[in-house]
């Protein structure tokens, strides 16, 4: 990037006139005069800070950026668009610039974590005895490196700190009437103080007032004029006297927008019934009620209660206001300007009120969770079959739960129900089916039709869970339960482990590093260690019981069996290239 | 679920069934068969409206023979909205397990502002100018006129209704208004004049009380309905004072004023008829004198509202000769302004019977009776006559005919009530003459009679026997239901002090005390930090909600509430108010929490569910009873004493604990929700007060509940929000049974067993 700018080496320096060229490394400022010694070469991670000039400020555009030597340079723009280009980009090189440190410790060993993040590891370990089996097995016997086991899980990891992300601030409960003046005790004057943050929400609670800045500020009065009649026109109304009140508003007619009754409020409440739940909806309520029709029904009875005849025009109350506030704090913060200028936030406001009108338009997407909203009220939740399926929820953590959840769904299933009939293949066909869709057009949400998906999951499950019921004697225990405490400890530790060990294995390849490869020499190892281990298992188990625990560690061994294929016959390629 | 109930089989849109709604259903079976009317009382949250509904179209179905309609009258238009979404529900399951042949049609009805679907009509504001909009569009005359002045703008909705004449029906199936519309619109027809056209057609029709109870509307809405019909009232506490309001009428000084611009009017078009087509005005004589009020062949967008006087007590006769023509009846009509004009005029307040008044009215302005009771008639007549559409700007001289017509009609169980001035306002002069209605019976008379069975249901019809009085009929079954609990999910409080140990009350010496203003918020100020979600507050008037919201806010108490909750008032404006509700509803559903605040008798406390997490918490601020200054109350008070010996205190604390038990009755809805019930004031410690409670809500006050103060109140609260935090067993455990499920029911059917033990 470059820019035409003037050089100051120093605030009264009138300056030299030349252009800056700026790199993600270094800024390089080069006079228009070659004659001109004045050459400058600053390097990113030189800069320490960097302060600007304020637009709207008397001041030209500056730039002062102050290197960690401790010298500064002043640069002078042509405008400020230019500036604040220059501006983020020098931010940019410079987060650049420390986040490049923050690569190194990736590859560094866990000592320059940062604290919080260890003890989020920490605290993972604590609350799941099973990883911290894991751990202590493969990391504390260098199996694994700290951050290869944890690399794997970077989903625990990083849950939390999405979490984190910065929340959107919401509404002051306080309300703007509610402002009281500061009187300084020896003369009349009352004193209010105004804040961004409360003029921010009298423009949201207030759109007339809203209206009637961006119309008279600052053509018809400077926005301290306006501050003033409006905090006139809520003095008025809080000492409650409406014949003052009624008579200042005849006289000021700017005074007596703020006093009216809100039309744009009006309109809005408008557009909203049309999208108020049926169920609520009272104004239909008396559209339809014909018995108190003018002078029909009981008048004077006591019950309908009265109202102090008041000035029309000058009618709001309390009431109003307290519901009014409560719908903004509702509704939250609907724009995100930051800005210290009056004006921009209440153009944002008006703008981000025209939007949702807009939406509101768009009634369909509303239309349907009202509809929605208004069904699930009108069941009755306690008199129906509960409305969870029995499938274990997908955040699989123990894989055991959804088989045996899978397992008692089929037996619970009638016999010659439609769905047991179809097969494997059926589903396969389903799947394969939408694949090609995908192919086709893409993918799209969701990515498989969850009918699909089901069916390919149950039938899977089925073949499984059938395979496990013929083992067992009780088709409602599985094969698991009936072994000794200790033998199915085992082998659903070692079966863990074996995955853990076949994920970081397989993940390996193809190695391109030395690092990789030794990497892959230490979980062969281990993994020959485990094998033995599981054949050592099975020796151990009571006769009765070892064909079964067999049949279970069968598959882990065909795990095991097929790395170690691998690895042999990677090692010969490798060695016959290097040969 | 798929169950018999002796020789009905009953299908059931869910797994499970409540003991209670099988009794229910039991009981209402009985009452069909019987033929005769029934009188039920349920505790809410226990799915009354399902168990009707399934138990009657059950019944239906079970009896092709004798098909039975079910007409289905709701308070309010939610109501319906929320009745007719239930039988959609069970409407899909029926479908789902028999076929085509378990189809029926159910629709709702409301008036034109809620189903029209002509934007132009729409525009005007009102009720009364969307009514009129739709006229000027689709009397016979303007459509007439139409064939000849191209420029007239008629409705294409309802000349495509008209023009598809017989073909114009809806396909069967369950309608909300919003159904409606959506088909109207999509086909181009009227949903209004469809909707009232299926009504002779439809299985079961759903609309508002008034549709059966004011004749005006019944008139010429209902009057077609078969007698093979079963009428239901639901959320029946109030129905009394839904009777009573249908035939009672007022005039003030601007329905006078009004009513002397219309006759100006009228004297007007009339001239101008004379000048142009006297013939019209001499048609409509002769027709008088035939006897004949109306002509007989009333298109659908000719008919406005009917006689306000109940359908027997109209006489078959001759418009009397005085007011043939249309002159003499302006004459008649100015005469009777002028005398009423006069009574206004008065500085005390005058009651007087309708017998006196008429032969004052005879005597001074040389108004028979006869001629009173025909005025309604006659006015209808002349206005067809005139070819008037803006019926809005009519409306009143409406009044003062359906005013006379009423005086004239009725000579016992109402009474004249002239005041200058409201009793609470006296130094704002504001005279109304008002003819109020004492007699409920009245009103219902012609249902009771018309329909085979009537069903009065509610939550709160505590003390059950009083209705058949109050009502004046026989019910073949009356029956209050108790609540069978899986835990005790209802937790009502009587709090007597505040936390300083000094009582609360809203009696009326105390209800301004600053102690009392300050106990009430700090109670409010704790709970709302202790418990989740929704908190309703109810108080006995608007005037003192608005006095003591300005209080608290003054004193800092609201600031402390807005802190745990954001706040939400009902005002008098109902888009406000309905709005407000659905602020309320969001905030509770996206977990900020919201407390709304409430009057008992107001329009939310009437038909606003606060169930689930919509309300955790309700507080009754005071008992809300009526304002007993008021001429009219002192009157009906009266009259109930002499006629059905009620006492008056009797019935003012029946009255006043019905509406508190409705308030507090809308926290719960099934058995799986719970909500605490606080009642501050310690009027309500007292057993004849509180005895007239309901059953259900008296069952689970427990004595130690009785004579709380504030803290006490919240170490409750906080032990029964922990308690209902717990899983429980939804089926019920030692042996109580609170859930069944079919095999339950058929074992229970073979055994004989029919009173669960609960």
């Amino acid at each position: 990037m470059e820019k035409r700018v003037k050089y100051k080496s120093f605030v009264k320096d009138p300056g030299t006139l030349g252009s800056l060229e700026l790199s993600e490394v270094m800024l390089l400022f080069v006079p228009n005069d070659p004659k001109s010694d004045l050459k400058l070469k600053v390097q990113t991670h030189n800069i320490k800070s960097q302060k600007y000039t304020k637009e709207g400020s008397n001041k030209p555009p500056w730039l002062n950026l102050t290197s960690k030597q401790g010298r500064s340079h002043i640069f002078e723009f042509e405008n400020y668009p230019d500036m604040h280009a220059c501006r983020d980009f020098i931010t940019k090189a410079l987060a650049k610039c420390e986040e490049e440190p923050n690569k190194l410790v990736v590859l560094t060993p866990a000592e320059q974590l940062s604290m919080a993040e260890f003890e989020l590891r920490f605290k993972l370990l604590r609350e799941n005895s099973e990883l911290q089996k894991l751990h202590k097995q493969f990391v504390e016997s260098k199996v694994l490196t700290e951050d290869e086991f944890w690399s794997t899980r970077k989903k625990l990891l990083g849950k939390d700190s999405i979490r984190k992300s910065k929340q959107q601030m919401g509404l002051k409960s306080m309300m703007v009437s509610g402002i009281k003046p500061s009187t300084d005790g020896r003369t009349n004057r009352v004193t209010f103080n105004l804040t961004s943050e409360i003029i921010f929400q009298i423009f949201a609670e207030k759109p007339a007032v809203r209206q009637a800045f961006i119309n008279y500020v600052p053509k018809k009065m400077t926005e301290k004029d306006f501050w003033t009649k409006y905090f006139r026109a809520e003095y008025l109304y809080s000492t409650k006297n409406t014949a003052v009140a009624a008579a200042e508003a005849a006289e000021d007619e700017e005074l007596a927008v703020f006093l009216k009754p809100d039309e744009i409020l009006a309109q809005e409440a408008r557009q909203k019934m049309r999208r108020v739940d049926p169920t609520l909806d009272m104004d239909a309520d008396e559209g339809d009620d014909y018995t108190h029709l003018m002078d029909h029904g009981i008048q004077r009875d006591g019950t309908n209660d009265i109202i102090e005849p008041q000035n029309d025009q000058l009618k709001r109350s309390l009431l109003q206001d307290l519901n009014r506030h409560a719908a903004v704090v509702l509704e939250g913060r609907c724009i995100n300007v930051q800005s210290e200028d009056t004006r921009i936030v209440a153009e944002a406001l008006t703008r981000a009120k025209q939007v949702s009108k807009a939406d509101g338009e768009i009634t369909k997407d509303a239309n349907q969770e009202r509809l929605e909203r208004m069904s699930r009220a009108t069941e009755m939740e306690d008199l129906q079959a509960p409305q969870n399926f029995p499938l274990a929820p997908l955040s699989i953590k123990d894989p055991r739960d959804y088989f045996e959840s899978q397992q008692g769904n089929i037996l619970s299933e009638p016999r010659g129900a439609k769905a047991s009939k179809r097969n494997v293949h059926e589903a396969y066909g389903l799947l394969k089916e939408s694949i090609l869709v995908i192919r086709m057009t893409g993918l799209s949400d969701p990515l498989i039709k969850p009918e699909v998906s089901f069916e390919v999951f149950s039938s899977l499950t089925r073949t499984i869970s059938t395979a496990k019921n013929i083992l067992g004697k009780n088709p409602q225990e599985s094969f698991l339960d009936r072994l000794p405490k200790s033998t199915k400890d085992e082998v659903i530790h070692h079966w863990t482990s074996i995955q853990e060990l076949v994920r970081h294995f397989w993940s390996s390849y193809p190695i391109t590093t030395t690092y990789l490869s030794t990497k892959v020499g230490k979980l062969k190892d281990a993994m020959s260690n485990t094998y033995s281990l599981l054949d050592a298992m099975k020796q151990s188990v009571q006769s009765d019981l070892r064909h079964q625990v067999s049949l279970l560690v069968r598959p882990m061994q065909q795990a095991l069996d097929a790395a170690f294929q691998h690895y042999e016959s990677d090692l010969q390629r490798r060695t016959a290239k290097i040969t | 679920m798929i169950f018999k109930i002796e020789d009905v089989t009953v299908y059931f849109p869910y797994d499970n069934i409540y003991p209670e709604q099988y009794e229910y259903m039991v009981e209402l079976k009985r009452a069909l068969d019987a033929k005769g009317h029934c009188l039920l009382e349920m505790p809410t949250g226990t799915g009354k409206t399902i168990a009707l509904l399934s138990l009657i179209t059950s019944y239906r179905l079970s009896r092709p023979d004798s098909p039975i309609k079910l007409v289905y009258c709701t308070r309010t238009v939610h109501e319906m909205e929320k009745t007719l979404g239930e039988l959609k529900l069970l409407h899909d399951y029926q479908v789902r397990h028999l076929g085509t042949q378990a189809k029926i049609l159910a629709l709702g009805l409301s008036s034109r502002k809620n189903l029209c679907v002509n934007t132009k009509v729409l525009a005007a504001e009102n009720r009364d100018s969307v009514d009129a909009a739709c006229r000027k569009r689709t009397a016979s005359w303007v459509r007439a006129l139409s064939t000849e002045n191209p420029n007239v703008e008629l409705c294409d909705f309802f000349e495509n209704y008209e023009k598809a004449a017989e073909n114009a029906l809806l396909p069967p199936g369950v309608y909300t208004l919003e159904d409606l519309r959506a088909f109207g619109k999509n086909r181009g027809w009227c949903p209004y004049f469809l909707a009232r056209h299926m009504i002779q057609f439809a299985n079961v029709i759903v609309y508002s009380y008034q549709y059966l109870l004011d004749p005006k509307v019944a008139g010429f809405i209902s009057k077609e309905l078969q007698k093979e019909s079963v009428v239901v009232f639901d959320e029946a506490h109030n129905i009394d004072n839904v009777c009573i309001e249908a035939l009672s009428v007022s005039v003030r000084r601007v329905t006078l004023e009004g009513a002397n611009r219309n006759l100006n009017k009228i004297r007007q078009e009339i001239d101008r008829f004379k000048a142009t087509d006297a013939g019209r005005l001499r048609a409509e004589y002769n027709r008088l004198v035939e006897g004949l009020a109306l002509r007989g062949d009333l298109s659908g967008g000719d008919q406005w509202l009917a006689n306000p006087a109940l359908p027997h007590d109209i006489l078959k006769e001759a418009v009397p000769g005085n007011i043939r023509r249309a002159e003499h009846f302006v004459h008649v009509l100015r005469r009777l302004l002028q005398y009423l004009g006069v009574r206004l005029d008065t500085e005390n307040v005058e009651k007087e019977s309708p017998v006196s008044f008429v032969s004052s009215l005879n005597s001074q302005a040389g108004i028979e009776q006869k001629t009173l009771k025909f005025c309604y008639d006659r006015l209808q007549s002349l206005m067809l006559t005139l070819e008037i559409t803006d019926t809005d700007e009519f409306l009143p001289i409406q009044t003062v005919c359906d005013f006379a017509t009423l005086v004239g009609t009725y000579a016992r169980g109402f009474s004249i009530i002239i005041e200058p001035y409201d009793e609470r306002m006296p130094h704002i002069p504001d005279p109304i003459l008002q003819l109020s209605c004492h007699d409920a019976s009245l009103a219902i008379k012609p249902v009771f009679d018309r329909f085979q069975s009537v069903v009065i249901t509610s939550g709160t019809l505590s003390p059950i026997d009083l209705y058949p009085r109050l009502l004046n009929f026989t019910p073949v079954v009356s029956r209050s239901f108790k609540m069978s609990m899986t835990r005790d999910c209802i937790c009502p409080m009587v709090l007597t002090r505040g936390s300083d140990q000094l009582p609360v009350s809203t009696k009326f010496d105390m209800r301004s005390d600053p102690g009392v203003v300050r106990n009430y918020g700090k109670l409010l100020v704790e709970m709302v930090s202790i418990v989740p979600d929704g908190v309703v507050c109810f108080f006995v008037s608007y005037s003192y909600m608005d006095g003591i919201i300005a209080t608290w806010n003054e004193t800092g108490i609201l600031k402390e509430i807005m802190q745990q909750k954001l706040v939400f008032i009902e005002t008098q404006d109902v888009v406000e108010t309905t709005l407000a509700l659905d602020n309320y509803r969001r905030a509770c559903d996206c977990g900020r929490g919201a407390v709304f605040f409430s009057v008992a008798r107001g329009k939310v406390a009437e038909g606003i569910d606060f169930d689930r997490h919509y309300g955790r918490l309700v507080v009754m601020y005071g008992v809300p009873f009526q304002y007993t200054l008021s001429k009219i109350l002192r009157a009906r008070l009266e009259y109930l004493h002499d006629t059905f010996q009620i006492k008056e205190g009797d019935f003012l604390t029946f009255d006043a604990l019905r509406q508190a038990a409705q308030c507090v009755g809308r926290v719960i809805r099934s058995k799986a929700d719970y909500g605490m019930m606080i009642f501050a004031d310690k009027r309500y410690s007292r057993h004849d007060k509180r005895s007239k409670l309901p059953g259900w809500i008296l069952s689970h006050l427990r004595d130690a509940h009785l004579n709380l103060s504030t803290d006490m109140a919240i170490h409750i609260a906080r032990e029964f929000l922990r308690k209902m935090a717990q899983p429980y067993d939804k089926a019920g455990t030692m042996g109580r049974k609170t859930l069944l499920t079919q095999e339950d029911l058929e074992k229970m059917a073979e055994t004989g067993v029919q009173d669960m033990a609960y």
